[in-house]
């Protein structure tokens, strides 16, 4: 007795023809996947994949810092000992909120880019710490969003700062938004207040919304001494500035990505897909991360 | 699928992918990036000097030579002050040489010989006067009687000890000489003069390896002893330079140890018998004739100046020395010194200023730092000084105060022989000029001439026509190269910059440079066409080396020619140093040296009496203090001024106070408008005034070489004891600081004295306003002033406002890390309270309010990203789906 293995026929697969409403369909289809994995992937670097880059940087920021201050090599203003210019970027200072369990290093420059390594310090001011008007800004978002709990704050928590110089204590005096009065300059040789800047959103999502500048200000009475401060700082590094020098590289990097498709594209032509996905992958994450990474700095730099 | 349709989807989704990043691109719109500051104290002497000796038949001579000795200070003398003597009725000199000073005069007949001596008018001795080389302290010759070589045994007045053979020394200082040393043999006589050091140490000055230490230094520091010329009319003069024991220990002369100008006018040995035919001459040369080497006749000449004929006619001037400058650093009792860093031009008040503080129990222990206006200045907004000396506005400086110290001001100093061999006293220059030679316009040479564009030009400042036409009567065919240019300084300097101001408020000078010939043809060297004035360093642009030299030496060690003529030096003491030395700055000789094996080009000889064509930058404290002479400048076309008291007070008049701060009113009611004026008007008073040289060029009697020098320091911030101690300075120096004089803690020459009534008056309030201001330490309120920042740096504010997108809160410190160089930082925005008051007053004072600073990006992009993603990911899910029901798939 014989067994009729019945098999389904695999079922005929239709040619799209041109012109029919099937090619569209499948354009449109192709084109608003990529517009949705770019949506996507840019969500995923921008809350997590960012959050991972920031506590990286942030270890690696508080060794540094830690073996400066053990070597007293650490700035404390924005020349060295060498007399020349520190990189934006250095650790100056360490941050910390025990009510909000924030302890974070502050780096030198508050332009975009600066800030997705940890809160900044705006170069045209004293070092945290020091006496004088010292102001930190931080991402409020993305990236970590250090100072995403910054308007919890309230009058008389406090925040201490250890600097190249000595640690000093911060006492909050108001959380201000616009429009709220600014508190009178520090007067005295030793008084000093850390203003710390972040922005925040209202409404509906609110935590992914953070348009308004607001304005944490701390002070103290037992500053350490004002170091070199920078003459003047380009908008990039203001309040919610943009970097626009990041343009060259994504150019660059687009430019890369769209070399690899075409690269990916011709590859499928001759390979099985298999393969060239599994070289084209890691390519194409590490250009996508890239990319995004510079499309960052072109937004602004309290997000 | 086809082929076809596969690529064309594939550059679809290509196409589609380029559209999102161009979308993504075009949301962000480009902004430019912006880029990331002097009793009386003149003395007079007159003696009657005689020589007698015996004419060629025998018969007796008497020369008889009234003489009159003029100084113009003896009191309170500074290191390197130069004195100015002057003399009539002495003996003409014959056999000039041009460089008189030290062993250069010694072959000269009846000069004038000018020595500084330890000791009053009862205590010199020739063995406390100095010299510099052995050959003007021990003479030696054969001692036959018969020749005569030996003319100092002939002298009338001689002891007997004069006569021995071997005189000159005590019976202990001959037992002490050291062996090998002064050893004479029988037919030689010898007379030794010994020097004695402050110490006590002698050196006998035998040979010149027996001379104390400081006499090896004439490479570098020229002898400040002279053989001076007298003219045909028995008159002469002479600047003399006083050395303290800080420059010559080994004479010793300080505050504490007295010492004297000795003026030996030469007359000649008086001879005791016809028949010392040796002695009996009267000399080779003619009255002023030049010396050609043929050598002077002994008995009249200076080699013999101990000789009692001579050392007898002495003029003794009696010197007091001021408090030398380490006075306080030596004093216990002074405390820590307290510097204040900057301004040059304070120097020589300064010296007189300091023993008046630190040896004064109630003041402090002041202390004058020289550095650059722009350095000092960012040195107390550090607060690494208490204060500074500037002439003008530096950066960043709402809470600084400038009270003014001094009115004095730069110069053109020159050392200018006439044709005659006398020095000329007085020089008009104008702006014209003075581009020329800093250009380094004149070529110096005929090597300067083969540089392209040069060669028509005239060779050097003498043989311009418009020079000519200026001051007529002096050399016009010997060309050189220091008369070529103005040594001037090579550092940033606020004297460079009121200098180069001069010269660009002149219309004529400024064409000039532009390239337009001047009406004698003379053209701008190439390098400095279309200069663009003022600047605060003067560049060096000519970078032109010349290719055949000609010169072995030359050709071997290639160097910028006009830089080496034209070579600055980094400060005005400097200039002021090599114009009393007669030395320019020329470096274009070129030696081989032997111990290096190298050629090398070093440094112009010091120009000789009677020749010299020197010009320099001069300040000028330093002008007063070394006697340089300092040339009228053209104010108004036509009128030139010289750097008299006159012309600076007139100068001082023009000057006009701080603009005001405008105010932005719209956001302000009108008591706090009012509030903001009288805040802007207390502010303006705080700042310097500006001397403007397009007023002084309409001024036919404003010199325009004044500045003034204001001590600058921090209106807040400063502790109690250093706000106290500077605002103490400030009202002593503008008043008992501005008598002039020249004891402790008097106004020196070269200074205007800022008095209460007259062209001074307004600084004098000023000053006092300062001080008080600063003793109070309170910040007056007032609006940010407007700067000149970058572009695109959108931190500036005029307003009491709130500023937008500045770093909304009170006052940031700005002081720019040294050498930046770049805008002004960003003025503070004004602050709701006083600095020193501990309460905000509110309803006097406008409020300021935290800026609203607002991002639509930020608001907005990441729920976009979120709707987006999630919506075209629909659509691709649904797309998908109904294509795979379809069949397509």
């Amino acid at each position: 007795m014989t067994v009729l293995t019945l098999q389904r026929a695999p079922r005929a697969r239709q040619e799209i023809r041109p012109g029919a409403p099937e090619e569209t369909m499948a354009i449109a289809s192709s084109a608003t996947l990529i517009i949705a994995l770019v949506c996507g992937w840019m969500l995923v670097q921008l809350l997590v994949l960012g959050g991972i880059t920031q506590q990286r940087s942030q270890h690696l920021l508080y060794a540094e810092f830690r073996s400066q201050l053990a070597q007293a090599t650490a700035p404390t203003g924005e020349l060295d000992y060498n007399q020349k210019p520190i990189a934006p970027g250095s650790p100056v200072a360490l941050l910390s909120i025990p009510k909000l369990g924030l302890q974070q290093v502050v780096v030198d420059g508050t332009a975009s880019g600066d800030l997705m390594a940890g809160p900044g310090h705006l170069r045209s001011t004293p070092m945290p710490g020091q006496a004088g008007v010292s102001v930190v800004m931080g991402r409020a978002s993305t990236y970590g969003a250090p100072f995403r709990e910054l308007p919890d704050l309230v009058k008389g928590d406090h925040i201490t700062v250890q600097n190249a110089t000595g640690t000093v204590d911060y006492v909050v005096d108001d959380v201000r938004g616009a429009g709220d009065p600014i508190p009178a300059a520090p007067s005295g040789a030793t008084a000093g207040r850390l203003t710390l800047v972040t922005a925040r959103g209202s409404g509906f999502l609110s935590a992914l919304r953070p348009g308004a500048a607001i304005y944490v200000d701390a002070s103290t009475d037992k500053a350490t001494s004002t170091g070199v401060v920078a003459a003047a700082v380009p908008t990039s590094e203001q309040v919610m500035g943009r970097d626009t020098a990041a343009l060259p590289l994504l150019v660059l990097l687009l430019a890369a990505l769209a070399g690899l498709v075409l690269a990916v594209s011709v590859a499928r032509r001759h390979v099985r897909a298999v393969l060239v996905w599994t070289c084209a992958a890691p390519v194409a994450v590490a250009l996508a991360w890239g990319v995004t990474d510079q499309v960052i700095r072109l937004l602004p730099n309290l997000m | 699928m086809t082929r076809m349709t596969r690529l064309l989807r594939y550059s679809a989704v290509l196409s589609v992918f380029a559209w999102v990043a161009a979308a993504v691109l075009v949301l962000l719109p480009s902004s430019a990036g912006s880029a990331v500051a002097a009793d009386s104290e003149a003395q007079s002497q007159t003696k009657t000097l005689t020589r007698d000796y015996f004419d060629a038949s025998g018969s007796p001579v008497t020369k008889t030579n009234k003489v009159t000795v003029h100084i113009d200070r003896h009191t309170d003398i500074q290191a390197n002050e130069r004195v100015h003597i002057t003399w009539s009725g002495a003996h003409p000199t014959g056999g000039r040489t041009t460089n008189p000073f030290g062993a250069g005069g010694m072959e000269q007949e009846y000069p004038v010989m000018i020595m500084e001596c330890r000791g009053d008018t009862d205590t010199v001795t020739p063995q406390t006067c100095w010299t510099d080389t052995s050959e003007e302290r021990t003479q030696s010759s054969l001692a036959d009687p018969a020749a005569d070589d030996a003319v100092w045994l002939d002298d009338k007045g001689n002891g007997d000890a004069d006569n021995q053979r071997i005189s000159g020394l005590t019976d202990a200082e001959a037992d002490a000489i050291p062996d090998g040393d002064c050893t004479f043999g029988k037919t030689l006589a010898a007379h030794i003069t010994p020097f004695q050091a402050a110490d006590g140490k002698i050196s006998y000055g035998c040979s010149d390896n027996d001379m104390p230490p400081e006499a090896a230094q004439t490479s570098s520091t020229p002898p400040n002893e002279i053989e001076a010329f007298t003219d045909a009319h028995g008159n002469g003069s002479d600047d003399f330079e006083v050395r303290t024991a800080t420059e010559n220990a080994s004479l010793g002369c300080s505050a504490t140890v007295q010492c004297s100008i000795v003026v030996v006018p030469i007359e000649g040995i008086s001879c005791t018998s016809p028949a010392q035919q040796q002695c009996n001459l009267t000399g080779n040369y003619q009255a002023g004739q030049l010396n050609d080497g043929l050598g002077a006749d002994l008995t009249v000449s200076p080699k013999l100046w101990w000789s009692p004929s001579n050392w007898d006619n002495r003029f003794v001037f009696p010197l007091q020395l001021a408090l030398p400058p380490s006075v306080c650093a030596l004093s216990t009792t002074a405390g820590s010194p307290v510097a204040f860093y900057g301004s040059e031009l304070l120097s020589q008040a300064a010296l007189q200023w300091t023993p008046a503080y630190c040896l004064n129990k109630s003041r402090f222990n002041w202390q004058d730092n020289v550095t650059s206006d722009d350095a000092g200045f960012q040195l107390m907004q550090n607060g690494g000084a208490v204060a500074a000396e500037v002439s003008g506005r530096g950066a960043d400086d709402a809470d600084v105060g400038y009270a003014p110290t001094a009115v004095t001001g730069w110069g053109i100093a020159f050392e200018i022989d006439k044709p005659d061999g006398t020095q000329l006293m007085s020089l008009k220059l104008d702006a014209r000029l003075l581009a020329k030679l800093l250009t380094e316009s004149y070529p110096g040479s005929t090597l300067g001439a083969s540089r392209p564009g040069l060669a028509n030009n005239p060779y050097s400042i003498n043989l311009d026509p418009e020079f000519q036409e200026l001051n007529p009567g002096l050399d016009v065919r010997h060309f050189s190269e220091a008369a070529s240019t103005l040594l001037a300084i090579s550092n940033s300097s606020a004297v460079m910059q009121q200098v180069t101001s001069y010269i660009a408020a002149d219309p004529e000078a400024m064409e000039w440079i532009d390239g337009k010939p001047d009406p004698w043809g003379m053209k701008v060297n190439p390098a400095y066409k279309g200069l663009k004035l003022p600047v605060t360093t003067w560049p060096l642009k000519d970078g032109w080396y010349p290719k055949e030299s000609g010169s072995a030496c030359l050709n071997d060690n290639p160097a910028p020619y006009l830089q080496k003529i034209a070579s600055p030096l980094s400060s005005l003491r400097l200039i002021s140093q090599a114009m009393f030395y007669y030395w320019p700055n020329v470096s274009t000789v070129c030696q081989f040296n032997s111990s290096t094996g190298l050629y090398e080009l070093s440094r112009v000889p010091q120009q000789g009496i009677g020749s010299r064509f020197m010009l320099g930058l001069v300040d000028l404290g330093d002008a007063a203090r070394y006697d340089l002479p300092v040339a009228a400048l053209q104010a108004e076309p036509g009128h030139y001024v010289g750097a008299n008291a006159a012309g600076m007070a007139a100068a001082v008049e023009l000057a006009t106070p701080a603009p005001t701060a405008a105010i932005d009113a719209d956001k302000l009611s009108t008591k706090a408008k009012k509030q903001a004026e009288k805040q802007a008007q207390a502010a303006a008073g705080l700042l310097p005034e500006t001397l403007d040289q397009t007023a002084f060029r309409s001024s036919g009697s404003a010199y325009p070489g004044a500045m003034v020098v204001y001590t600058a320091a921090k209106t807040t911030g400063l502790d109690k004891t250093t706000a106290a101690r500077v605002a103490q300075f400030i009202r002593v120096s503008s008043t008992e600081g501005q008598v002039p004089g020249r004891g402790n803690g008097q106004l020196p020459d070269g200074y205007l004295p800022i008095t209460k009534t007259g062209a001074t008056a307004r600084l004098y309030a000023q000053a006092q306003a300062v001080a008080s201001v600063i003793a109070a330490q309170k910040v007056p309120q007032e609006p940010a002033a407007s700067n000149p920042s970058a572009s695109g740096s959108a931190t500036a504010s005029t307003s009491a406002s709130a500023s937008p997108s500045a770093v909304a809160s009170g006052d940031t410190s700005g002081a720019a890390p040294p050498g930046s160089g770049s805008a002004p930082a960003p003025a503070a925005v004004g602050t709701a309270a006083p600095a020193a008051g501990g309460s905000v007053d509110t309803s006097s004072a406008p409020l300021v309010r935290t800026a609203a600073i607002t991002s639509g990006l930020g608001g907005g992009l990441l729920p976009l990203l979120l709707i987006v993603g999630l919506f075209s990911g629909a659509v691709a899910l649904g797309g998908r789906v109904w294509l795979h029901l379809k069949g397509a798939r």
